[in-house]
C-alpha cells in the first residue's frame, strides 16, 4: 500500500526514475570510487524541473511540492544516494528560502535556485554539544549595518560546490531566546573558506567539509527571517531534512532488498536458489516490512508538511525507527550476498553488479544522529498524547 | 571476565604494546589501499607470535587456545583485518593439527617460524555455504595426486607459504568423497588471481585461484581419501571462536572511540544524559557477555569438553556485537564518524558476520542443538519392571 499521488506527482515520480536509471546507473561506481561532485547533473536535475519542487510558484510541475521531492529523492537514491544527499541540501535551503525568506531574497534567488543554476547548501550543526557551545562555535557580533561572523560549521554537505549558504550562527549576550540566526551567505564571500573535502564513507558524490569564517561582513538584508529567531528555523529544517532523509534511507534499502532477492533467487547452494531457504526468505521479509513502514511514515510526514501541520514528533519518530533499522537492513542484505554483497569491485570470475557495498557506506550516512543526544527521543516523548 | 593468569596478563600486555606500536598506527593507511600488509610479519619476528598457535615441540610458542584469544582480542582492537591474517594463519594450522603426521606438522609450521603465514583453502565459487558441492578435484597418479579446480575467496591465499587445500578424491560422494592436501607455495599448476577490493578487512588478502594439473606428493594428504569434510568441520570449529576474539576487540575499540569523542563533545558541566548514557551502557553489556562467551569456548577447549555449539554462538555472538556496536557508535559519533577512519570499524564488521562460515550457518548448528530431543535416561529400577 501507500498514498495516493496526484498526477504531478506520480510524473515526478516516473521521470524521477527515469532520470535515475538513464543518467545515474552509469556513472554510480565512477562517483563513488572516485568521490566526484557531478556539476554537469545539476543542470540536468533543474533542466528535469526536479530543483523547485519545494518552491511554491517557481516548479512548472504544479503542486508536486513536498511530497513530489520525497518520491524524486527516494526514486535518485535507488541507483545513488549521494546525488540525492546533494538535492536535499539544496532543497532544504529552497525551503528555508520559501518559508522564511524576505521578498528580497525570494526574487534574488528563487528563480535560479529552482532551474539549477545556483546550488544551496545548509551549515546548523557545529562541533560543540549545542550551537554556540563549542570552542570554534560560529558566532555574529554586530559591525554597522549588519553582522561580522567568525568561527567554524563542520561538516557541511554541498560544500564548496554550493553558490549560496544557509548558516546558522549565534549573536552573543542575547537577552530573550539564544541568539541563533540565519544568514545566507554567499560562495564568494570574502572571509570565507571552504576547507579540504573529506573523506566520507558512502554518499560519495556530495561533497562535504569545514567552512571557516573570518571576519565575513554579512548584510541585515541577509538575515533569515529574524534575528535571535534562527534555532525555530534549524529545529524546523533538521525535522524537514530527517524526512527527505528518510526517503533516501527508503531509497536504497528498497533497491538493497530487490537486488538481494533477486541474487537469492539465482544463488544456488544445497541444491536449490537460497531464496527457498526460510532463513533467508525471513530477512527479505524484515528488510521488505522495515523498508514499507519507515516509506509509510515518511509519506505521512510529508503529507503534513505539504499541509503545513505540525510534523515535527512525526518526523523525530522516523530518525528514531531509521536509527533502529536504517543500517540494520543493508547489513542483512549484504549478508544474503555473503561474499559478493562485500565486494567493491566485481571479482574477475564473476559477472553481474554488485551495488550493495556501496550501499551499506551509503545507508550509514543517511541514519546519524547529528542532533541533540537526546534527539529524537525527547521530542517524541513530549508529544504524546 | 575470566580470571588470568599472572602469565596470560603479561601476554596480553605484551600484545598491547605491540598493536599500538606496529598495528594501530598503520592500519588506516592499508585499509586505504587495500594491499596487503607485509611489513607487519617482519615487526612480529622478533616475538614470533605468527607461531603462538604451533606447539612448543614444534618450536612455536605453544600458547593455549584461551591465551591465544587475548592475543586475538588485542589484534582485533587496532585492526581486524591484520588480526585476520594471524587468526585465518592459525585456521589453516589447525587443520595439520587435527590430521597431519609429524612430517606433515614440521613442514607446514616451519615457515610459521620465520614469521610466515598459512592459508585454508575450502571455498569454491559454487561452494559457499554448501561446503560440500564443490567441483575441485584430485586424482590419485602414481606417486602423487593432481589437482584441478577454482577456490575462491581465500583469505592469505596470495601470501602464503603453505595452504590447507580441499578437493574431491571421489566427487561421486560429495562431501564424505573430499580430502584436504598441504600445497606449498610456488606449486606448479597453482594459478594465484588477483587479490578481491572488500567493503572491509581490505588489507587482509583475499583471492581466487585455480588448481590446472597441480602435482601434488601423495605424502601431502592429510588423514585418508575422505577425511576433508570431517578435518574442514572439525578445523572451523576449532577456528570460530578465534573471529570471535577478534571482534570482541573491533567491538571494544568501538566503543571506546565513540567515548573519547563524546568527552571531547561534551565537557564535564553537561554531562550526556540518559539517552545517550543508556545506550553506551548497552554497548558494554554487548561487548562483555561476547568476550565472556568466547572466554567460555575457549575454556570447554581447553577441559577438552565438547565445544561445537558454544564455538558457532561465539562467532555468531561476538561478530554481530561487534556490527551492531559498530553501527551504533557510527550513528552517535554522526558526521565525525562518517568523515573518518572510523568507517573502517563499521566495514571490517561486516565481512566478519560472512566469513569462516556466515552466521547463517553457525544459527543452523547452535538452532540443530537446541532442538536435539533429550535424551532420557530410563531409570534402572523401571527396566527391571519393578513396583
Amino acid at each position: 500500500m501507500t498514498y495516493p499521488l496526484t498526477q504531478a506527482q506520480s510524473a515526478i515520480a516516473q521521470s524521477a526514475f527515469d532520470f535515475a536509471d538513464g543518467y545515474l546507473e552509469p556513472i554510480v561506481i565512477s562517483l563513488d570510487h572516485g568521490m566526484l561532485f557531478p556539476k554537469a547533473l545539476v543542470a540536468q536535475l533543474g533542466a528535469n524541473n526536479f530543483l523547485g519542487l519545494v518552491l511554491p510558484g517557481q516548479s512548472p510541475v504544479a503542486g508536486a511540492g513536498f511530497i513530489g521531492h520525497i518520491e524524486l529523492v527516494q526514486a535518485l537514491s535507488q541507483s545513488c544516494a549521494g546525488v540525492a544527499s546533494i538535492v536535499n541540501s539544496h532543497a532544504l535551503f529552497a525551503y528555508a528560502l520559501a518559508h522564511w525568506g524576505s521578498e528580497a531574497q525570494k526574487t534574488k534567488y528563487l528563480p535560479a535556485l529552482a532551474k539549477g543554476e545556483k546550488l544551496g547548501a545548509v551549515a546548523i550543526t557545529e562541533n560543540g554539544s549545542g550551537p554556540g557551545l563549542g570552542s570554534d562555535a560560529l558566532f555574529a557580533t554586530r559591525e554597522g549595518s549588519g553582522y561580522r561572523l567568525d568561527g567554524v560549521k563542520p561538516f557541511v554537505r554541498n560544500a564548496g560546490a554550493a553558490d549560496v549558504y544557509l548558516v546558522f550562527a549565534t549573536i552573543p549576550n542575547v537577552d530573550d531566546g539564544n541568539g541563533l540566526t540565519g544568514f545566507i551567505v554567499e560562495s564568494g564571500a570574502s572571509g570565507l573558506t571552504v576547507g579540504p573535502r573529506l573523506e566520507t564513507m558512502g554518499l560519495r558524490a556530495c561533497p562535504v567539509a569545514h567552512l571557516t569564517f573570518s571576519k565575513l561582513f554579512v548584510a541585515e538584508t541577509n538575515v533569515m527571517g529574524t534575528a535571535n529567531c534562527g534555532s525555530v528555523i534549524a529545529n524546523q529544517l533538521l525535522s524537514v531534512g530527517s524526512v527527505a532523509e528518510a526517503a533516501q534511507t527508503v531509497g536504497i534499502a528498497r533497491a538493497a532488498v530487490k537486488h538481494a532477492a533477486e541474487y537469492a533467487k539465482h544463488r544456488v547452494q544445497f541444491r536449490h536458489p537460497v531464496a527457498r531457504l526460510q532463513a533467508i526468505q525471513t530477512l527479505l521479509a524484515e528488510i521488505a516490512t522495515d523498508s514499507h513502514l519507515a516509506w509509510l511514515g515518511v509519506q505521512h510526514a510529508a503529507r503534513l508538511i505539504e499541509e503545513e501541520a505540525p510534523f515535527e514528533p512525526e518526523a523525530a519518530m522516523l530518525k528514531n525507527f531509521l536509527a533502529r533499522f536504517g543500517s540494520k537492513m543493508l547489513i542483512d542484505a549484504v549478508q544474503i550476498e555473503g561474499g559478493m554483497g562485500v565486494s567493491e569491485v566485481v571479482p574477475k570470475h564473476v559477472s553481474g553488479s554488485f551495488p550493495l557495498a556501496r550501499m551499506f557506506r551509503d545507508i550509514a550516512g543517511t541514519t546519524l544522529l547529528d542532533a541533540p543526544a537526546d534527539f529524537p527521543d525527547a521530542l517524541i516523548a513530549a508529544n504524546i498524547a | 571476565m575470566t580470571v588470568l593468569s599472572p602469565t596470560q596478563i603479561e601476554i596480553q600486555k605484551a600484545a598491547r604494546e605491540f598493536v599500538a606500536q606496529n598495528i594501530i598506527p598503520r592500519a588506516a593507511e592499508f585499509d586505504k589501499s587495500g594491499d596487503f600488509h607485509s611489513y607487519l610479519l617482519e615487526a612480529a619476528r622478533p616475538s614470533n607470535i605468527f607461531a603462538m598457535a604451533v606447539p612448543k615441540e614444534y618450536g612455536g610458542l605453544g600458547y593455549s587456545p584461551l591465551t591465544q584469544a587475548l592475543v586475538l582480542e588485542e589484534w582485533g582492537y587496532g585492526c581486524a583485518a591484520m588480526g585476520t591474517t594471524l587468526s585465518a594463519s592459525i585456521l589453516s594450522l589447525e587443520s595439520v593439527m587435527i590430521a597431519g603426521n609429524d612430517d606433515q606438522k614440521r613442514r607446514f609450521f616451519k615457515p610459521m617460524l620465520s614469521a610466515g603465514i598459512g592459508a585454508f583453502a575450502l571455498t569454491e565459487p559454487a561452494a559457499g555455504s554448501d561446503a560440500g558441492a564443490g567441483e575441485a578435484t584430485a586424482v590419485k597418479s602414481g606417486d602423487d595426486y593432481i589437482l584441478n579446480g577454482p577456490k575462491c575467496w581465500i583469505t592469505n591465499g596470495g601470501e602464503a607459504a603453505v595452504l590447507v587445500v580441499f578437493a574431491a578424491t571421489d566427487p561421486a560422494q560429495g562431501g564424505r568423497g573430499l580430502s584436504a592436501f598441504i600445497v606449498e607455495r610456488g606449486q606448479q599448476g597453482l594459478i594465484m588471481g588477483d587479490r578481491e577490493e572488500k567493503l572491509g578487512l581490505r588489507s587482509s588478502n583475499t583471492v581466487f585461484f585455480l588448481l590446472k594439473d597441480a602435482r601434488v606428493p601423495a605424502a601431502n594428504l592429510l588423514g585418508k581419501e575422505g577425511d576433508g569434510m570431517k578435518i574442514a568441520m572439525m578445523t572451523l570449529d576449532l577456528a570460530r571462536p578465534s573471529i570471535g576474539a577478534l571482534a570482541v576487540g573491533l567491538a571494544q575499540r568501538c566503543l571506546d572511540e565513540c567515548v573519547k569523542h563524546l568527552h571531547q563533545r561534551f565537557p564535564e558541566k553537561s554531562y550526556p544524559g540518559q539517552t545517550l548514557q543508556f545506550k553506551l551502557a548497552d554497548m558494554q553489556i554487548q561487548i562483555e557477555g561476547a568476550r565472556e562467551a568466547q572466554h567460555h569456548t575457549m575454556a570447554l577447549r581447553e577441559a577438552g569438553l565438547p565445544f561445537s555449539k558454544e564455538s558457532a554462538i561465539a562467532k555468531t555472538l561476538c561478530t554481530d556485537v561487534a556490527m551492531s556496536v559498530a553501527s551504533q557508535a557510527m550513528r552517535l559519533m554522526g558526521s565525525h564518524a562518517f568523515t573518518s577512519e572510523f568507517g573502517k570499524f563499521m566495514r571490517d564488521a561486516k565481512v566478519m558476520q560472512i566469513y569462516e562460515g556466515t552466521n547463517q550457518i553457525q544459527r543452523l548448528v547452535i538452532a540443530r542443538s537446541v532442538l536435539a530431543r533429550p535424551k532420557t535416561a530410563v531409570p534402572a529400577a523401571m527396566k527391571a519392571g519393578a513396583k
